[in-house]
């Protein structure tokens, strides 16, 4: 960073500068106290502001009906990731209609950069961007989140539910 | 003139045994074929025009010629599994003449040289058979069969194979394959079955009737013979007919005969007094023509193939104005869906493609670009594979949809049969 | 020789080609599943179409032998239409398992599709249900939902492993592939039948949801499962080695290799690794940088006579390394105790017909002829008549990359550890030699994947082959640790940026998509 020197005349007269600049904040600050209701801030973190539906918040994985992961474990969204955040360790499944699936699924939060492109590339709704964005740890390893986490936190209440459904599909002979 | 050659003693029982078929002038030619060169024959065959009866139309001599000159075993094949829809001749002709096909087979084996010939039956025609074997038996004990045939120092065996009941197996190399052991599954062409057929030896596959006449040309002669039917189709057929006329039968005719006087005269007119409103004139892979054509049509291989059909293996079946087109083919789609051996992918999934989009239609959920997917389908599906099953499931799709396709659009629109008034379900309870 | 043309070029061909060899080898790109040139013709997926001049229907190219002056196209509309149609065809009732199916990525019909296909797709009804997830055998696993019958791996069991086990069941559109009941697909290629699958019907249990194909990188290389030095391609990426597939080769292999060759990549993971040299004394162990201890093991290996210093080597490196140890025991420690240790001296010589040889070293050949060249005339009994009287007191031993394969591992360990002072080098570890009580020093190797080499087959033909990545970098090579062992320093190479890594990621039927070449780096991306 480059420091510009001006050491014109006019910068003398640097009294009446900050007294403009207390008149404006007093302006603001009498204007705040007579209507507040078109304060511009909001008391964080008591208040919290109101994102759209469509923010891109920390990862959540889908959940089938009964309660399983959506995720086939196709490992799309790993190869799309643009920060390679994303880690799937792939397992036969017991029941042959389902085959694949994660036996581990790990998000590094730290290096995601919140792009969607996992969204974009999931086949199966397994993955989608939340509405959750402060989400602070007491250290690094608070921060890749494994499948428990991902799917089956608090916040959820026992799993969002995806679009896709397989037997719905099998029905409809796709 | 009397135009009875094959069928003329067909109204004796005892036209079935081996004395009652001799009585009648059975085996008489056979030891004047033997006392013939064989090469004699083949010429007598070809100079007579025969064309093969089993469908293709092929010329059974010029077929015979394809044979390789040097001595190796060869194998005459007989083509009795007789599957297409709506033909029932081979069965007639096995249970009323047996002897007939048999002599017949063995003055062809004769002429082509070979000492093993199979008969390949349809495997659900238990009692034709039945009726073979004993016959073959019969010409063993007197000496027709086995070694040295009538003093003439010609040896021959022949057998009865009987099939598993897949319709693929009547085409030739499909035969070959079920009567090897293998699944009932067509060969690559070429190598043809006449030089590389049964065991990879040199094969001949004929049809029943074709056969049978072979005994009739060596009896008359070649010119004889030409003296029935056309220039091109020389000889008489026999016509399996069926559908909504006063009386289906087997009814041996000359080539070009006018197929609307098979109907009227030897059929006895439509049934129940009802309007003629289409002909599949050669079983059920023939292209379907309309009762405009019937009138115009003779029943010989150059004016069907004029009209864009065929005569293929000689089932006339009779279609009334009763019947609902899109029902129809609805079975014929479903018959090819089921007997596609699956071998190659157009007629594997496309013979499946079509009878799932024509049910559909019956069903309801049609969509109008459903009739012309149909014929791109059906298109795409014409000459793509290594036998014709997958023309045989196109050609009748196609002549359905476009000539009768404001049948189609109805039952499209309205989800029920023009026809009949009736919905697919309420057709079939 | 008959001339003929295609798409506009003239080509000479020999008698009794077919259409489709001449496309290939003209490198004319066309559409085919059934077709592979180690198999017979089948002529069933009707994709290989082309027009001939003179004939109104198109031909398939797989069947048709080109005779004088065929005109020959695939470039025309009708041929594109049939094509396409053809595509479509197969793909109505494919299932929609690519993101499951681990053929995605390396998949014929996803391929073929990109290039020919239709892109229109038409089919509205219900699709075929078939079985999925169907144990073959020990080592297949088949989805015949996602097998387009190309039968492929039918012909293959039939003609070239003639153990008949695969089947094509029922018929139209539910014919599936399948084994008669009773019996597995248990052959010793039957993998090979994997390779050849173009779609993602028959994989390998081994490989199953291990990786997505395109996280690996390929090269090629011998593979050292046996004397007979098939070619092969191995996959890896950072996380390891994956898997190994045949490359086609006229004279060794042809298309196939077999099932246990393909596990020749399991010795050279890191699991399987020794990563450090160890240095023992009364059953304590000093870890050390590999080249460190070779080094420091030089003064003391000079010193001594040089009677006292026996090499035992096995036929599992390359034919440099033996030139390098050899040449430094002959000349610099002047002894001729140099002992080949044979694996299994019962089935040495015999052969299963195909490419099986008992054989089980790739370099049995090239250790004989270095072995020869300095005149090397030891024999086992010398070394064990050496080790009971004491006049060997120092054995340094070259062990096997693939310990598998020495059954005899156990007993050598045990005879070879009555030396004073053992030197074992060898790339993977072993519980046995962890537990020795001598004066033992143990130096990791690196294995026929990370070093340059030539080994020569049991037919005497010289393969050369290129290092293809690095698992243990630490480890050394045997004639590094050669010129160690003599005091020296090792020569560092400056690798040649062309050199280091020869990509080979084309299939030989594969169909190159331009489309593909311009997102490189998409999709090589994960690999990085």
């Amino acid at each position: 960073m480059s420091v510009v020197q001006n050491n014109s005349e006019k910068n003398k007269w640097y009294l009446i500068g900050i007294l403009g600049g207390m008149g404006i904040t007093m302006k603001h600050l009498v204007k705040n106290l007579l209507n507040k209701k078109k304060m511009v801030t909001l008391n964080y973190p008591e208040e919290k502001y109101e994102y759209s539906p469509r923010f891109k918040g920390n990862h959540v994985l889908t959940v089938k009906k009964d309660g399983s992961l959506r995720c086939t474990a196709c490992m799309l969204c790993a190869t799309n990731c643009p920060a390679e955040c994303i880690k799937i360790t792939a397992a036969e499944h017991d029941d042959p209609t389902v085959e694949k699936f994660p036996i581990s699924y790990e998000i590094d939060i730290l290096r995601c950069v919140f792009c969607g492109f996992c969204e974009e590339a999931c086949p199966v709704d397994a993955i989608r961007m939340g509405p959750e964005w402060q989400t602070p740890g007491v250290n690094g390893n608070n921060f890749i989140y494994d499948i428990n986490h991902l799917a089956y936190r608090p916040s959820l209440k026992g799993g969002i539910l995806t679009h896709v459904d397989d037997e719905e599909r099998h029905k409809a002979g796709i | 003139m009397e135009s009875k050659l094959l069928t003329e003693f067909y109204h004796l029982d005892e036209f079935r045994g081996i004395d009652g078929y001799k009585k009648n002038g059975g085996y008489v030619d056979l030891g004047r074929a033997l006392k013939m060169q064989p090469q004699q024959i083949i010429d007598e065959v070809k100079a007579s025009g025969l064309r093969g009866r089993g469908g293709a139309g092929f010329p059974t001599g010029t077929k015979w010629s394809f044979l390789p000159k040097n001595g190796e075993p060869r194998y005459l094949l007989c083509n009795a599994d007789e599957g297409e829809p709506g033909t029932f001749k081979d069965r007639l002709m096995m249970e009323r003449a047996p002897h007939q096909l048999i002599e017949g087979m063995i003055i062809s084996a004769f002429a082509i040289g070979s000492k093993k010939s199979y008969i390949y039956v349809r495997g659900e025609y238990h009692y034709p058979i039945s009726v073979l074997e004993k016959a073959i038996r019969e010409a063993y004990d007197a000496g027709y069969l086995g070694k040295n045939i009538l003093g003439s120092g010609f040896d021959h065996d022949m057998d009865v194979y009987s099939g598993a009941g897949a319709y693929i197996c009547g085409e030739e190399t499909g035969m070959i394959s079920s009567l090897e052991g293998a699944k009932g599954q067509p060969k690559l062409k070429p190598p043809f079955p006449a030089v590389q057929g049964y065991l990879r030896k040199p094969t001949i596959v004929n049809n029943v009737e074709t056969l049978a006449a072979v005994k009739y040309i060596i009896r008359d002669g070649a010119q004889a013979y030409r003296k029935h039917g056309t220039e091109k189709s020389p000889g008489t057929k026999l016509f399996s007919l069926s559908g909504n006329v006063m009386k289906p039968g087997n009814y041996e005719v000359p080539l070009a005969y006018p197929l609307i006087d098979l109907i009227n005269k030897e059929g006895g007119g439509m049934k129940s007094g009802r309007k003629l409103k289409a002909v599949i004139p050669g079983g059920s892979s023939a292209p379907v023509i309309t009762a405009a054509e019937v009138e115009k049509a003779t029943l010989d291989y150059e004016c069907l193939a004029g009209m864009g059909t065929m005569l293929g293996s000689g089932a006339v079946i009779v279609i009334d104005d009763s019947q609902c087109m899109v029902d129809m083919l609805g079975v014929l789609t479903h018959f090819y869906h089921h007997e596609s051996c699956g071998q190659c992918t157009p007629c594997r999934e496309g013979t499946g493609w079509l009878n799932k989009i024509v049910h559909s239609i019956l069903e309801g959920k049609g969509r109008l670009q459903d009739i012309e997917l149909l014929e791109k389908v059906a298109d795409n599906m014409k000459g793509r594979t290594i036998c014709a099953l997958s023309d045989a499931a196109a050609l009748p799709v196609l002549s359905f949809v476009s000539k009768f396709r404001d049948e189609f659009e109805f039952y499209v629109r309205e989800g029920r049969s023009k026809v009949k008034g009736t919905t697919y379900a309420e057709m079939h309870h | 020789m008959p001339k003929c043309t295609i798409n506009g070029k003239e080509v000479e061909v020999k008698e009794g080609t077919t259409i489709i060899e001449a496309m290939y080898k003209n490198k004319d790109s066309i559409a085919h599943y059934c077709y592979h040139p180690g198999l017979s013709v089948a002529g069933v997926c009707r994709l290989c179409m082309v027009e001939i001049e003179g004939n109104p229907r198109v031909q398939i190219a797989c069947n048709t032998t080109i005779t004088e002056g065929m005109k020959i196209n695939n470039t025309s509309q009708k041929v594109k239409d049939a094509t396409k149609w053809g595509l479509d065809f197969h793909l109505i009732n494919h299932p929609l398992d690519c993101p499951i199916c681990d053929q995605a990525g390396e998949c014929g019909l996803q391929d073929q599709y990109m290039e020919f296909g239709k892109y229109d797709p038409e089919m509205a009804e219900k699709k075929q249900k078939k079985h999925k997830v169907v144990d073959l055998g020990p080592t297949v696993v088949l989805d015949s939902e996602r097998c387009i019958l190309c039968s492929r791996c039918v012909r293959f069991t039939d003609e070239v492993s003639k153990t008949h086990e695969l089947g094509l069941f029922n018929r139209g559109d539910r014919t599936e592939i399948g084994t008669v009941e009773g019996i597995q697909l248990d052959n010793k290629y039957s993998l090979n039948v994997v390779d050849i699958c173009p779609v993602g019907a028959l994989t390998s249990k081994d490989f199953r949801f291990r990786q997505r194909v395109w996280y690996l990188k390929d090269s090629e290389t011998v593979c050292t499962g046996c004397s007979t030095g098939c070619n092969v391609k191995v996959y890896f990426n950072k996380e390891g080695m994956f898997r190994v597939k045949p490359v086609f080769n006229e004279q060794v292999n042809g298309h196939w290799m077999c099932d246990e060759g393909r596990g020749i990549y399991k010795f050279t993971n890191k699991e399987a690794r020794l990563l450090k040299a160890k240095k023992g004394q009364g059953g304590h162990w000093a870890e050390m940088a590999p080249g460190a201890a070779a080094k420091e093991l030089s003064a003391s290996l000079k010193s001594a006579s040089g009677d006292s210093i026996a090499l035992v080597l096995t036929a599992q490196y390359t034919v440099e390394e033996y030139e390098a140890i050899v040449g430094t025991f002959v000349n610099t420690f002047k002894t001729k105790k140099i002992f080949f240790w044979i694996n299994n001296k019962e089935s040495f010589e015999t052969f299963d017909g195909l490419l099986l040889r008992g054989d089980k070293n790739p370099n049995t050949k090239g250790l004989l002829k270095v072995l020869e060249k300095h005149g090397i005339t030891a024999s086992w009994g010398d070394l064990t008549a050496g080790l009971a009287n004491g006049s060997i007191k120092t054995v340094v031993v070259a062990g096997p990359e693939n310990q598998a394969v020495f059954p005899d591992m156990k007993d050598r360990i045990t005879e070879l550890s009555k030396a004073q002072t053992l030197i074992w080098m060898q790339a993977g570890s072993n519980d046995q030699l962890a537990a020795l009580k001598g004066n033992v020093t143990l130096i990791p190797l690196k294995t026929f994947v990370e070093k340059d080499g030539t080994f020569i087959n049991h037919q005497g033909l010289e393969q050369k082959f290129k290092r293809a990545t690095t698992i243990v970098s630490e480890a050394l090579t045997l004639d590094q640790a050669a010129s160690l062992l003599s005091g020296q320093e090792i020569k560092i190479s400056v690798p040649v940026a062309v050199e280091t890594f020869v990509e080979t990621n084309r299939r030989p039927d594969e169909v190159m998509l331009e489309h593909r070449k311009k997102n490189e780096f998409v999709f090589k991306r994960g690999a990085l």
